[in-house]
């Protein structure tokens, strides 16, 4: 076989042990890669039902058959654990450097067990495994932590690291690599803290050896040649990032603004892709082999808020930014440095700040416990908010457990706007409808990266949906949950694959991914099996759900989004229609009416009965 | 009277005067989405989202007074 390297490194953090394993071929096939061999092993190797944050809970770095190959984006890897935040499965995604220079130890896969007595990191150089101390890291923030890790063991290594908030255990932590590129939702990062796992350091020059590398270089060439074209034409990426978004949301009226309070926010152009180009933008930072470039280098040059750092891209816009009602662009730039150098979830630690302002105007929380007023759209409360939480101090120790613990501890559940615990993302369900069956039935709780049909509710890619209709949306929420199943699994990023590589006639996006995936390995997969591997995939994480706690009874959306009709904006009197969608998306899904996978649908799928 | 509202590169098309992205424009009566949008330099097919009050509509529907039309491109992502 090519493009996976079929082998991967175990490491036992309590005992220090390491060792190497071989992957079967037909599982490799099976399950894609990445995303999809993650599920396999977690599942077969761990009760779903243990404490996230024990030494029992396995964290899993998984690349893909398409990660450190020329095809573009290639540069993607899954972090993939039990979630502290949700209890249910963690997935999160993210490309930069390190998904490369991990694949190229030789390693697809890196397991990490047990919990190390003392901070810890591992470097990878090829077959050469140490588990080292992390003593004098700990403590420092992601970026002093991997400008340290690479002075002392090579310029040519990348890094993966933890920052404060990891090590205090909030929730809402990230792992965060090359410094500004974040797997951030669900709590990955408090995992790998719980593991006293302070970084994971990689290197080393095994490329995968692919099956037809003439054949993959002309499709990479291909590729890139488009998305150049559209860059050409002024992609709004490389200028914009998706920080473009917040306009695009607002005018449909979904942005989220003070807790879903509003679906418009009447400072948004204070907030957008233009003041921050205007004002801020240094320049686009690609990922690596990246032809699209939506990483963006900014600075704020000077006053109370200076610093330099990437972004804010759209979601953290409309976490930190308008689901805070802050308009103050300089604070909300410096807001988004702190969380990549704490570690920490934008869209969680935003919108958990945002639900205690609403406790704190309505009074149901005091100045007292707080320790300073804290009303929607004071920027400085809320940069004060980010440093307790990842330090754990005071208020923050409330907040770090996330919105959902929040509201319910303090009686006023109704206030939390999440499914299975984890906070929406950017697209207010009201007005998108698939969006909401979307967050309500997502493996990972709320989530646009599971299978985002705001690329068609809102984007129209590569068809337009009217996101206030709910007809046709069960079965668009299951072929976007397994097409993004089967992009996670192959190593690419989602930019580039639902654009470039998927063909706008929806019937057959998978053809240049299966391609480009029997070029890389060899594996002859037509467009019919990776779509049904990816079903596997997600299948099987849904298995893992139910063991876990988190099954169809967790597939509901928040009080606000069923009870609260929009006040304003062209979705004004909209709810989130989730009954009209559900029956039909299980039965979509070959789920039972309850919401079970069926026998029959298991035994398709070659997936364990029991 | 109308607005027009263009996004991110999209404002490019407008002239000076456009402030955040909007301008207004008085149009004849019966004038459709479609006519009113296609006075501006902007891909007229599946490269462009086009609304109507942020509302998604039939690119024939007449406009009324205070009708807002935004575009941007299909360049998408959150």
């Amino acid at each position: 076989m090519y493009g996976w390297h079929l082998k991967l490194l175990r490491v036992n953090l309590t005992t220090h042990k390491v060792t190497t394993e071989d992957v079967d071929p037909q599982i490799a096939r099976d399950y894609l890669g990445g995303r999809g061999w993650a599920i396999h092993y977690l599942y077969k190797e761990m009760n779903p039902a243990v404490d996230p944050l024990s030494p029992e809970n396995i964290l899993i770095f998984a690349t893909g058959p398409l990660t450190a190959t020329p095809a573009p984006t290639g540069n993607r890897y899954m972090v993939v654990t039990k979630s502290p935040l949700t209890g249910a499965l963690a997935h999160s995604n993210s490309g930069g450097e390190f998904p490369t220079w991990m694949k190229r130890t030789g390693f697809d896969l890196f397991i990490f067990e047990g919990k190390a007595s003392e901070p810890v990191y591992v470097l990878v150089n090829e077959d050469q495994v140490e588990v080292r101390s992390a003593a004098h890291v700990w403590g420092k923030d992601t970026h002093e932590t991997t400008d340290i890790l690479k002075a002392e063991t090579s310029a040519e290594a990348r890094v993966a690291c933890i920052g404060p908030a990891g090590e205090n255990l909030a929730l809402m932590a990230a792992i965060m690599n090359d410094k500004h590129r974040a797997a951030a939702r669900s709590g990955v990062g408090a995992v790998m803290g719980s593991k006293n796992l302070k970084a994971v350091v990689a290197m080393g020059n095994k490329n995968p050896p692919l099956h037809d590398t003439e054949g993959m270089r002309a499709i990479s060439v291909e590729t890139s040649k488009n998305v150049g074209a559209d860059v050409k034409k002024g992609s709004n990426m490389r200028i914009y990032g998706t920080s473009y978004v917040p306009q695009v949301t607002n005018t449909l009226g979904i942005l989220p603004t003070r807790n879903f309070l509003q679906g418009t926010f009447e400072h948004v152009h204070n907030v957008d892709g233009d003041a921050l180009k205007d004002q801020y933008l240094i320049r686009h930072t690609p990922c690596y082999r990246c032809p699209l470039s939506c990483g963006r280098l900014t600075e704020v040059p000077d006053g109370p808020y200076k610093g330099k750092g990437e972004g804010p891209e759209y979601e953290t816009i409309s976490s930190l930014g308008t689901g805070c009602g802050v308009s103050n662009l300089a604070a909300l730039v410096k807001a988004n440095y702190l969380c990549n150098e704490y570690g920490m979830d934008t869209i969680t630690t935003g919108m958990t700040i945002a639900v205690a302002m609403e406790m704190y105007e309505k009074g149901y929380i005091s100045e007292e416990l707080i320790g300073m007023p804290l009303k929607f759209g004071d920027h400085d409360a809320m940069i004060a908010m980010i440093k307790k939480m990842a330090y754990n101090e005071g208020f923050g120790k409330d907040l770090a457990m996330g919105s959902y613990r929040l509201a319910e501890k303090y009686g006023h559940p109704e206030l939390a706007v999440t499914t299975r615990k984890q906070e929406f993302p950017g697209y207010d369900p009201r007005g998108s409808q698939g969006m909401g069956l979307l967050y309500a039935t997502s493996n990972k709780g709320a989530s646009h990266m599971e299978g985002d049909v705001a690329y068609e509710e809102v984007f129209g890619v590569p068809v337009k949906e009217n996101p206030h209709s709910t007809e046709g949306k069960p079965e668009l929420v299951k072929h976007f949950q397994d097409s993004f199943a089967l992009i996670d699994s192959s190593g690419l990023c989602v930019f580039v694959a639902i654009r470039y590589v998927f063909d706008k006639n929806r019937l057959i996006w998978p053809q240049t991914l299966a391609t480009m995936m029997n070029l890389s390995t060899g594996a002859g997969y037509t467009p019919e099996e990776v779509m049904k591997a990816a079903d596997r995939v997600y299948t099987l994480e849904r298995m893992f759900l139910i063991k876990a706690g988190s099954g169809p009874e967790w597939d509901v959306l928040p009080y606000r989004m069923l009870h609260e009709p929009l006040p304003d904006g062209p979705a004004k009197g909209m709810v989130a229609e989730l009954d009209k969608m559900l029956p039909e998306f299980y039965e979509k899904r070959g789920w039972d009416e309850k919401g079970y996978p069926t026998k029959e649908k298991l035994m398709e799928l070659g997936l364990p009965i029991n | 009277m109308i607005r027009i509202k263009m996004i991110a590169n999209y404002r490019a098309v407008l002239p000076p005067e456009a402030k955040h992205g909007v301008i207004e424009i008085d149009v004849p009566d019966g004038t459709t989405v479609y006519e009113a949008i296609s006075r501006f330099d902007i891909p007229l097919n599946d490269e462009s989202v086009i609304v109507l009050n942020g509302l998604t509509v039939d690119m024939n529907t007449p406009l009324k007074e205070g009708d807002m039309v935004t575009a941007f491109s299909a360049i998408a992502g959150g």
